[in-house]
């Protein structure tokens, strides 16, 4: 018996939607020979609030639901979606989505085999049962906390939104699972004014938690963040340009891991060898301390998955271990060209979309060194605390990530702030240029997302503290 | 098809205005798209989404809010609706909230955009295979090529809007793009990727797909041995697929909103210099098959031609009706369209030549930009100018610097704009940019 029947699920409720109705759109999708099938059904409402000049003026509510239907032979892949969950309309998408095959109707789906999945983000109260007149509090307190933490405050806005999203897979090889994952992010930018100049800045934090997470000391910890990050603005200027030591703080500079080495690893660049990583795999990569995990098993992460939109179980994947490359991050297709597990990768914006091999939350453990140590080893560098944007080119490796805060290391010691200064390198080299990591990883509770392919999911990062020997510096020239 | 939407939208208008809202604007669009993505040597994905939604704005008691679903079932957008404007009496008052004045939505342009073309809705499936056997033969056109993806992708899409003061209007139109990408081996482990895709409203307007493909072949080709060039101050060549980019961080903080909420380093200079004579910038969102292009923007502001810059001169932002009504300026427009410049009369070998060092810029790679102040830095890659022409490429480099001052700095504007954006940039030039490297 499944673990979970579709009577007294919503999309049973809501819908009308029951094994039967599942089993004949996974049909349909395999009727011109495709060798699997899949249906992913979500349903989100979310909720987008806005505090500006002291109001909260603008509030805005959406509803997105549907269901995408992908017919696979080998690695081509036919996909349609419906936003009407109707079956005449997925059952027309399915035969859109079955025409990358041209041959005989497909085996039809098997018996359902339920998964049991872990809890990883319960939450005491779902986001759809808090009124918005609950929610409003929240951002009027972190406006009067942001106000008060600074006099040269000019503005403040605060920006939320939560989601709660349901989703529903369905294979033809007879997965059969929900999830119901929450969302949560609160903003808070300010912009100071200070003999005539201004600074502005922001800081932002986004769990799967609920509302009573928020506690004033998170609030006031974001509000303090947004400011200090600001204030330091007026005094920072541009370092030096060209190569130079970079130090990574522990926590937001995880964003080196996420652009330099995960997306390399994502395995569908390597499958079809236009990764930088293709060929590297059970190679030393970089130095013995460094060990590097995928993990979409942290609770409430904001990269946390029970699931991932393949009906596989996510797990924690250790791509780095000890400096060896072990493993690539996988979806079911690449886990095929493989011969391989796949590793719970498989991820997509929504059902609009095709899922892929994406990160979750993507750290670095502990190295053996401290902060200090490491800083006492620079120069002349830079150390590198906030960022606003990241990028790379898989095939040539090369990463940039955009440095908003940071200080000038002297002579082994933190000197003056910098600001606005893109850093680039390349990722197999940077790699093997960490030459120190700290016992102090952190993850960072940012809301990051990542793009890719013009879709984009909600992840972590984080790291230890960490030495680059030498990466390219945007900057003045003296 | 619009007549049905307008219909629906007018629907959502009334429901919303029996449950109390004092105004209300809905609209309905539908979109459908078909993309084929084809990789060495066999279709790897076929992809078709037929979408559509309602997106609704409330005005209730001086309280705003906005709301979509792609629930369309009447019972369904009922309750959508009745919840929206009881959900938006919970919300603050706001007295800069307010509809926008309907005399903002006369003398809407009967000109026809042309923004539809028949044979675009629907591209035979053969005729697609086809293209892309082509472009995937081309793009593999050179032994060190790992793997080239070739895409056809096309479609249409029409909307509606009504809105409770008198706002009634349809829009819609088709769209097509192909083009390649290309990775090559380059033998020390890096494998350099180009592409190039190219897309227009009619089919007749592009270039032949094997044209596009060749284009990313030798984009890629040219990256084979980039290096790190030492750092520099110097003059920079922006390519114009690279300068839209550069641009459009400028057109983003010309907005109300930017403005009023203090984060733009364009604040209070309407009217005075802010770039060098050479840049004339108007935006025109009546272009004839422009990508961009609209009868009326999202408030339903009928579409005019609006100077952005003038030699040089700052003359207009983009201001919306809440942030317009805050500042106490008359809304023009909620932001850009088409952006369309006063060109040069040189081409890239001509501007190259002039320069005679520096760097020329194709791609930029992350980056950043600061809205309230205009420090930016971005990595990029291209070529090396050396003695007045192009040579090798370079990359992981960085640009650093201000808008302000970057903008003082053009030295030279080309004659080739890009047709394959809304941003019809032609090739840039800069004086003394701040270059990091080796």
């Amino acid at each position: 018996m499944p673990a979970m029947t579709l009577q007294d699920h919503p999309f049973g409720v809501w819908f009308g939607i029951d094994e039967a109705v599942v089993s004949r759109v996974l049909t349909e999708a395999m009727s011109c020979g495709a060798e699997f099938s899949d249906a992913y059904f979500q349903h989100t409402r979310g909720v987008s609030i806005a505090l500006e000049d002291g109001l909260v003026s603008r509030a805005s509510t959406g509803v997105e639901q549907g269901v995408g239907v992908r017919a696979v032979l080998g690695d081509q892949v036919g996909y349609a979606f419906s936003e009407s969950l109707d079956l005449g309309p997925m059952l027309a998408a399915a035969r859109a989505a079955a025409a990358i095959a041209s041959g005989a109707s497909g085996a039809p789906s098997q018996a359902i085999r339920p998964l049991d999945l872990p809890d990883r983000y319960g939450v005491g109260r779902d986001w759809e049962a808090v009124g918005v007149s609950e929610r409003l509090p929240l951002l009027q307190k972190a406006e009067g906390v942001a106000r008060q933490m600074e006099p040269d405050v000019e503005k403040v806005s605060i920006y939320w939104n939560d989601s709660d999203q349901r989703v529903l897979v369905a294979t033809s090889d007879g997965v059969f699972c929900a999830d119901r994952r929450p969302m949560a992010m609160l903003a808070c930018q300010v912009t100071l004014l200070k003999n005539g100049k201004r600074q502005s800045h922001s800081a932002s934090v986004a769990r799967r938690e609920d509302i009573g997470w928020f506690t004033d000391e998170r609030i006031r910890d974001l509000c303090r963040r947004a400011v200090d990050n600001t204030r330091i603005l007026f005094d920072a200027r541009r370092p030096p340009a060209g190569e130079m030591p970079v130090v990574l703080a522990a926590g937001a500079s995880g964003i080196l891991l996420h652009e330099a080495i995960g997306h390399g690893l994502e395995a569908d660049y390597n499958r079809k060898g236009t990764s930088i990583y293709a060929t590297l795999l059970n190679q030393k990569v970089a130095p013995d301390f460094v060990t590097i995990v995928d993990d979409g098993t942290r609770p409430n992460d904001r990269g946390a998955l029970n699931v991932d939109d393949e009906g596989t179980p996510t797990e924690r994947t250790v791509l780095i271990e000890r400096g060896v490359l072990r493993s690539y991050m996988h979806d079911r297709i690449s886990a095929r060209h493989y011969g391989v597990k796949p590793t719970g990768s498989g991820r997509r914006e929504s059902f609009r979309h095709t899922p892929m091999p994406r990160m979750r939350s993507t750290y670095m453990l502990d190295g053996p060194h401290t902060r200090d140590e490491i800083i006492a080893a620079v120069g002349r560098g830079i150390i590198a605390e906030t960022f606003t944007n990241g990028q790379v080119q898989i095939g040539a490796g090369d990463f940039t990530f955009y440095v908003k805060n940071g200080w000038l290391i002297e002579n082994g010691r933190i000197t003056a702030p910098i600001k606005d200064v893109n850093i680039i390198g390349n990722g197999p080299e940077a790699l093997k240029n960490v030459t120190m990591a700290a016992a102090d990883a952190r993850l960072d509770e940012s809301s990051w997302t990542c793009g890719k392919n013009g879709q984009g999911v909600p992840v972590s990062l984080g790291i230890p503290t960490v030495l680059v020997k030498s990466l390219t510096v945007g900057g003045v020239n003296a | 098809m619009p007549d049905e939407l307008i219909q629906q939208s007018a629907m959502a208008v009334d429901l919303a205005l029996k449950s109390g809202a004092d105004d209300a604007v809905a609209s309905v669009s539908r979109s459908q798209n078909t993309r084929f993505t084809y990789r060495d040597g066999k279709v790897e994905q076929v992809q078709q989404s037929a979408s559509c939604g309602l997106h609704l704005r409330l005005y209730v008691d001086s309280r705003y809010s906005s709301h979509s679903t792609t629930d369309l079932r009447p019972e369904q957008v009922r309750r959508f609706v009745e919840d929206a404007v009881l959900l938006t009496r919970h919300l603050q008052p706001d007295p800069y909230r307010a509809i926008p004045d309907p005399a903002l939505y006369a003398d809407r342009s009967t000109a026809d955009l042309d923004l539809d073309d028949p044979a675009v809705r629907d591209l035979p499936r053969d005729l697609c295979l086809g293209w892309l056997r082509g472009m995937d033969a081309v793009a593999h056109g050179d032994a060190r090529v790992i793997s080239a993806t070739s895409q056809v992708s096309f479609g249409s899409s029409s909307s509606a809007m009504v809105s409770s003061n008198g706002f009634e209007g349809s829009r819609g139109g088709a769209h097509v793009s192909y083009g390649s990408s290309v990775t090559l081996n380059e033998g020390d482990g890096r494998r350099p990727e180009a592409h190039r895709y190219v897309n227009a409203r009619h089919l007749t307007d592009l270039p032949a797909p094997e044209t596009a493909a060749a284009e990313a072949l030798r984009r890629a080709l040219d990256r084979l041995g980039s290096r790190k060039a030492p750092s520099a101050r110097a003059t920079l060549v922006v390519d114009p697929e690279a300068g839209g980019n550069l641009l459009s961080r400028i057109t983003g903080v010309l907005s109300a909103g930017a403005i009023q909420q203090n984060r733009s380093f364009l604040a209070g200079k309407k009217g005075q210099q802010i770039a060098s004579p050479l840049l004339t910038l108007t935006d025109e969102p009546l272009l004839p098959r422009g990508l961009s292009s609209r009868p009326y923007d999202s408030e339903g502001i009928s579409a005019r031609p609006t100077p952005v810059i003038e030699q040089g001169a700052l003359r207009n932002y983009y201001v919306d009706t809440y942030y317009g009504r805050k500042l106490g300026w008359t809304p023009t427009t909620g932001g850009p369209s088409n952006l369309v410049f006063v060109p040069g009369d040189k081409a890239l070998d001509a501007l190259v030549a002039d320069a005679g060092e520096g760097f020329y810029v194709n791609a930029w790679l992350g980056g950043n930009a600061d809205a309230t102040t205009g420090d930016f830095s971005f990595g990029f890659h291209g070529h090396r100018i050396e003695g007045g022409r192009l040579s090798v490429p370079v990359s992981e480099m960085n640009i650093t610097g201000n808008f302000l001052d970057l903008l003082n700095n053009l030295a030279a504007v080309g004659n080739d704009p890009n047709p394959w954006s809304g941003y019809r940039t032609p090739t840039l030039v800069f004086r003394d940019v701040e270059f990091s490297g080796r």
